[in-house]
């Protein structure tokens, strides 16, 4: 399997786990789509939007003393839009309805993005 | 003393970012992030670059962009209240001047406000002098200042030529 199948495998995974997510995107940090998942047609203004919301909230987490940024969380009335740093290679991203259990979502997610660390 | 906000924008690798950090006084913000493209360097910006400085009188807000069109809508959000505009642009890479004047449009058609277009490595071989750029990009050849971002006296001098178009 190539790696870009190895790493759709997993998003196809997260998505089988986590039936509710719409988008489900890797990007590289600095703002590319590598793997996508979902219907929107929006995956490569996403994969940038995350490299943006992910930069800037390390750099929010480092001037606010946070500590090291462990999430990015942007809530709307009716959705969510969450990502998680996938090592140095990238960031996950994903969305999810406001419905959503986020507790379960939070935990899957970073478990993900630890698998897709070994891949990416 | 009422801040001037600023922008710094243009195509990947022109010295935005570095010219933001020879002329902040306060602690620059900034958000590079690897890159995953060859763009001659191992970081690139992808939210935004901030500093300030006191210039002529003046205190400015200098915000700096990302330089990949896949950024645009920092590019919208920057520019959101910016009095002027410096646009960079490299000498020795004619082939991003197309790029370089679809972020002017961009830019300058959601703020209606004064640009300059700060020419940067002219020190390298195989140039375009300030005037030939300016002329590619339709701007009038007093606009266009060729000046080296690393150095804090060169590093100034768009931002005077701003400051007289603005009226400021």
């Amino acid at each position: 399997m190539s790696k870009q199948e190895q790493l759709e495998a997993i998003l196809s995974e997260l998505k089988g786990a986590l039936p509710e997510l719409k988008e489900i995107i890797v990007a590289s940090p600095d703002g590319l789509p590598v793997v996508q998942l979902g219907e929107g047609g929006i995956a490569a203004r996403l994969a940038a939007m995350a490299a943006t919301a992910h930069g800037l909230g390390k750099r929010i987490a480092t001037t606010t003393h946070l500590g090291d940024l462990v999430e990015i969380v942007i809530r709307g009335n009716q959705a969510y839009f969450i990502a998680y740093a996938i090592g140095e290679k990238g960031i996950l991203g994903l969305t999810t309805p406001a419905g959503s259990n986020l507790g379960l979502v939070r935990l899957e997610a970073q478990e993900y993005a630890r698998k897709l660390a070994e891949t990416l | 003393m009422e801040p001037l906000k600023l922008i710094v924008t243009g195509p990947v690798g022109a010295g935005k970012s570095t010219l933001i950090r020879t002329l902040s006084e306060t602690e620059v913000v900034d958000t590079d992030a690897l890159a995953s493209e060859a763009i001659g360097k191992a970081t690139t910006t992808v939210a935004l670059d901030h500093g300030t400085l006191r210039l002529d009188g003046h205190l400015l807000h200098i915000f700096g962009t990302p330089g990949q069109d896949r950024f645009d809508f920092m590019w919208e959000i920057l520019a959101e209240g910016a009095l002027g505009v410096l646009l960079l642009v490299r000498a020795d890479r004619p082939e991003t001047l197309p790029a370089a004047r679809n972020i002017l449009d961009f830019v300058v058609s959601r703020t209606q406000v004064p640009h300059v277009v700060g020419v940067t490595h002219l020190d390298r071989p195989q140039v375009w002098r300030p005037e030939e750029v300016a002329l590619f990009l339709g701007t009038p050849p007093e606009r266009a200042v060729g000046f080296d971002p690393r150095d804090r006296e060169e590093a100034v001098k768009p931002l005077v030529r701003l400051l007289e178009l603005m009226g400021a």
